[in-house]
């Protein structure tokens, strides 16, 4: 069960007399081994701006110590608006970047606590995300009584 | 402008189902996602050999609240070595609230980053010596002060 996520940068002309291009490819695999990820999660969700939402599960969802637990996550914003509209993303109450329509990002994410959850505010209107999060470890809630 | 265009494809076969993720997108300016990004701080290769918190990318070289792109790749190999990963003044560890996450050996990241606060990074190990390769797609470029 391999997950492979691999990226291409190329401009021809950002570094005049130098073209640019990078390559690189890895294989996902549990924290510190080369165990391959069993686990995934991925959605297509329209969110209204004005709210802060959470993406990915709590630390306290996934067991053991989250922060050892090696996660990735992919958002894209599918949105095609204007330059108004972009999804302010980031850790901890502390925003990070900003996701314009079309861009996408992928990283590595490590919960230190619940407190360090991923979250994303839509600005401008209704952005729609692509989403992917892969890992071992996530647990589903408890159901109520 | 320059034209600089990042395309990703993740590939899994955790589900009966496989998929396979491909988009590509152009790096373009905040105030207008027609003009595509034009600067950047260089491409970087850094050698770690402690586990000190080093500053990546400084804040201040950079506009605030801008879409500046930042890639970095653990160019290491060995998956039981990672860099912590921050958005944070100074420090880079697994106490510290702004971790990203870990980026283990051969794991790349490419994040929209506002530049208004520093990317700061830590090695694990001591014990071995590890790369880090990044570079800075800026939306504005602060001029150093003299």
């Amino acid at each position: 069960m391999a997950t492979t996520a691999t990226i291409s940068i190329s401009s021809p002309d950002l570094m005049p007399g130098s073209s640019l291009s990078i390559a690189a490819n890895t294989t996902l695999t549990k924290a510190g081994v080369t165990a391959d990820l069993t686990q995934m999660e991925t959605g297509v969700i329209s969110l209204v701006s004005g709210t802060e939402y959470r993406l990915g599960p709590l630390a306290t969802e996934m067991a053991d110590d989250a922060h050892d637990i090696a996660s990735y996550l992919y958002i894209c914003n599918t949105t095609t608006e204007d330059a108004t509209y972009y999804i302010d993303w980031g850790i901890n109450e502390t925003m990070i970047g900003r996701l314009y329509a079309g861009d996408w990002m992928f990283i590595p994410w490590n919960a230190s606590d619940d407190a360090a959850e991923i979250e994303i505010e839509p600005q401008g209107g209704t952005n729609t995300i692509e989403y992917a999060f892969f890992n071992s470890d996530f647990i589903l809630p408890t159901a109520a009584a | 402008m320059a034209t600089i265009n990042a395309s990703v494809t993740i590939s899994s076969d955790i589900s009966s189902n496989p998929i396979s993720i491909s988009k590509t997108m152009s790096m373009t300016k905040s105030a207008n996602p027609a003009v595509g990004l034009e600067e950047t701080t260089g491409l970087r290769t850094k050698k770690f050999t402690a586990t000190t918190a080093a500053v990546i990318v400084e804040h201040d070289e950079l506009t605030d609240d801008k879409a500046h792109k930042v890639y970095i790749r653990n160019a290491s190999t060995n998956r039981a070595n990672f860099f912590y990963v921050a958005y944070n003044a100074s420090a880079a560890a697994a106490a510290t609230a702004e971790t990203i996450g870990k980026l283990y050996g051969g794991d790349w990241m490419l994040m929209p980053y506002d530049g208004n606060v520093n990317i700061t990074v830590a090695s694990s190990t001591a014990s071995e010596t590890q790369y880090l390769e990044y570079m800075v797609f800026a939306d504005g470029i602060v001029a150093a002060k003299g």
